[in-house]
């Protein structure tokens, strides 16, 4: 394995940070060098320095999307953690179908939903059957389900909605694999009735996303956790910024906002705490 | 004992009792049936890890109606057909379905054991993983326990210093009625 020296430590380390917001502590030397030695090697680069400055260099930018895909971790999987799709299930969308269903019947409920590290897609998939088992005439809203992530390759992957067996095996429960998913050699793809719901695209959280519009139900979780302080509080604040007034915001389940945003409060929901603007 | 579990299915008793033999020999643990019907009933009651069927099968579960609903119950038992008349048509229909592999007749035993070896070797790979995500499970629970609690405790003190902070500046009343009030606050918190 190439080894990275001090100086290529800080260079890679800035760059990375550069074009991702992930904040990699220098000192974990391995981390660097298990992520990228292969990139670097595939290239053939004599040392990192070499693979920074081709990655400079190519303005098609397919190296720095090699180095995102290897410095983010794609772990993810179908409804990790049971506890936020059940909060979902039994509180956040019954209170905001509430909420925005109007008295008028004609018109339909919109409702936006954001997964905001999307990586592969499960979490998102996830959400959309949790809607689909939980309303059965779905004509008469309009949802919203909108992935994003940094990695090209993860949200390709994501839109294209096809697992192998490992990826699926953990997490989703066998009756909802045979309902919302085919056999597709090894693998499995997710069926067209939940594809249809779902939108992928790439975003980078360090950048403005206020075009994306406001969203009634935010999932942020364990990307934050890569970022400085700073940037967490930058992040959660322009998240605040996303969200409706009444609009939920789920992080992970080891994740913590005290001293990251004092616009949200926690509430907590049986075994499970969300995020709801401060009034 | 080597760590692979695997269900022969074969209408041929020569054949099915070549494969016990061969494969019991080499240590591994074998479960046999005569048929599809057999084969299914067995699936349905022990843990198998590999499957190797004939293709060809009296009856209406073939190999091809093993191989599903082998994939039905557990969608990780690795499963090889065997296959007479190798025609790519159906080794490919039955790879789209889910199998590992095919084999043709007459079964070369080497070739046989280097793909169950490598079926062995990523199976130990996944359990390993697996009792790693568990274990990871288990902390990241307790963890996120504490820091809940944390996160809703720390919530309610930013609370009470709000409130405390709105009580101590309302000048509409004295100073020491201030003060007061703030302090029945903050034992009023112990009482609870």
């Amino acid at each position: 394995m190439l080894k990275i020296s001090p100086n290529e430590l800080k260079l890679i380390s800035q760059y990375i940070y550069d074009i991702s917001g992930i904040y990699l502590d220098a000192s974990k030397a391995y981390l660097f060098e298990t992520r990228l030695s292969s990139i670097a090697e595939g290239l053939g680069c004599s040392s990192y320095q070499d693979l920074y400055n081709k990655a400079k260099r190519d303005l098609k930018k397919n190296i720095e999307r090699q180095i995102v895909d290897a410095i983010t971790t794609n772990e993810t999987l179908f409804f990790r953690d049971k506890g936020p799709f059940e909060l979902l299930q039994h509180k956040l969308l019954p209170e905001i179908i509430d909420k925005r269903t109007s008295s008028s019947s004609a018109l339909k409920t919109s409702i936006k939903v954001w997964s905001a590290a999307a990586s592969t897609g499960q979490e998102l998939y996830s959400i959309a059957i949790v809607i689909k088992e939980l309303l059965s005439d779905l004509s008469r809203y309009n949802f919203h389900l909108l992935g994003t992530d940094i990695s090209d390759t993860a949200i390709a992957q994501a839109s294209y909605g096809k697992y192998n067996k490992f990826e699926i095996d953990r997490g989703l429960p066998t009756k909802q694999l045979q309902r919302y998913f085919t056999l597709f050699g090894d693998s499995w793809k997710v069926k067209d009735e939940i594809r249809a719901m779902v939108n992928f695209k790439k975003l980078n959280l360090m950048h403005p996303f206020t075009a994306l519009g406001k969203f009634d139900i935010i999932f942020c979780r364990n990307v934050a956790i890569y970022f400085t302080l700073q940037d967490r509080k930058r992040l959660f604040n322009k998240i605040t910024d996303s969200l409706a007034d009444d609009g939920y915001l789920i992080i992970g389940s080891t994740e913590s906002l005290t001293g990251v945003c004092p616009r949200l409060v926690p509430k907590k929901h049986l075994k499970s705490i969300f995020y709801q603007k401060k009034i | 004992m080597k760590n692979l579990k695997i269900l022969v299915v074969d209408d041929d008793p020569v054949i099915r009792r070549l494969l016990q033999q061969r494969l019991t020999k080499e240590n591994y643990h074998v479960l046999v049936a005569a048929d599809g019907y057999k084969a299914e009933a067995i699936l349905q009651q022990k843990p198998v890890d590999v499957v190797l069927t004939d293709l060809m099968m009296p009856g209406k579960i073939g190999g091809i109606e093993v191989l599903e609903i082998a994939k039905q119950i557990n969608s990780t038992i690795e499963v090889i057909l065997i296959t007479a008349h190798s025609s790519v048509d159906t080794a490919v229909d039955a790879m789209k379905k889910g199998a590992t592999d095919y084999l043709e007749k007459p079964i070369n035993f080497d070739e046989l054991f280097l793909r169950l070896d490598k079926i062995a070797n990523i199976q130990t790979i996944y359990r390993s993983a697996q009792e790693l995500q568990h274990a990871m499970d288990i902390t990241e629970h307790a963890a996120s326990e504490t820091i809940q609690a944390l996160e809703m405790k720390a919530a309610e003190l930013q609370g009470l210093l709000d409130e405390l902070e709105n009580i101590l500046l309302d000048d509409q009343y004295p100073e020491d009625v201030r003060i007061n009030t703030a302090l029945d606050k903050i034992t009023g918190l112990h009482d609870d």
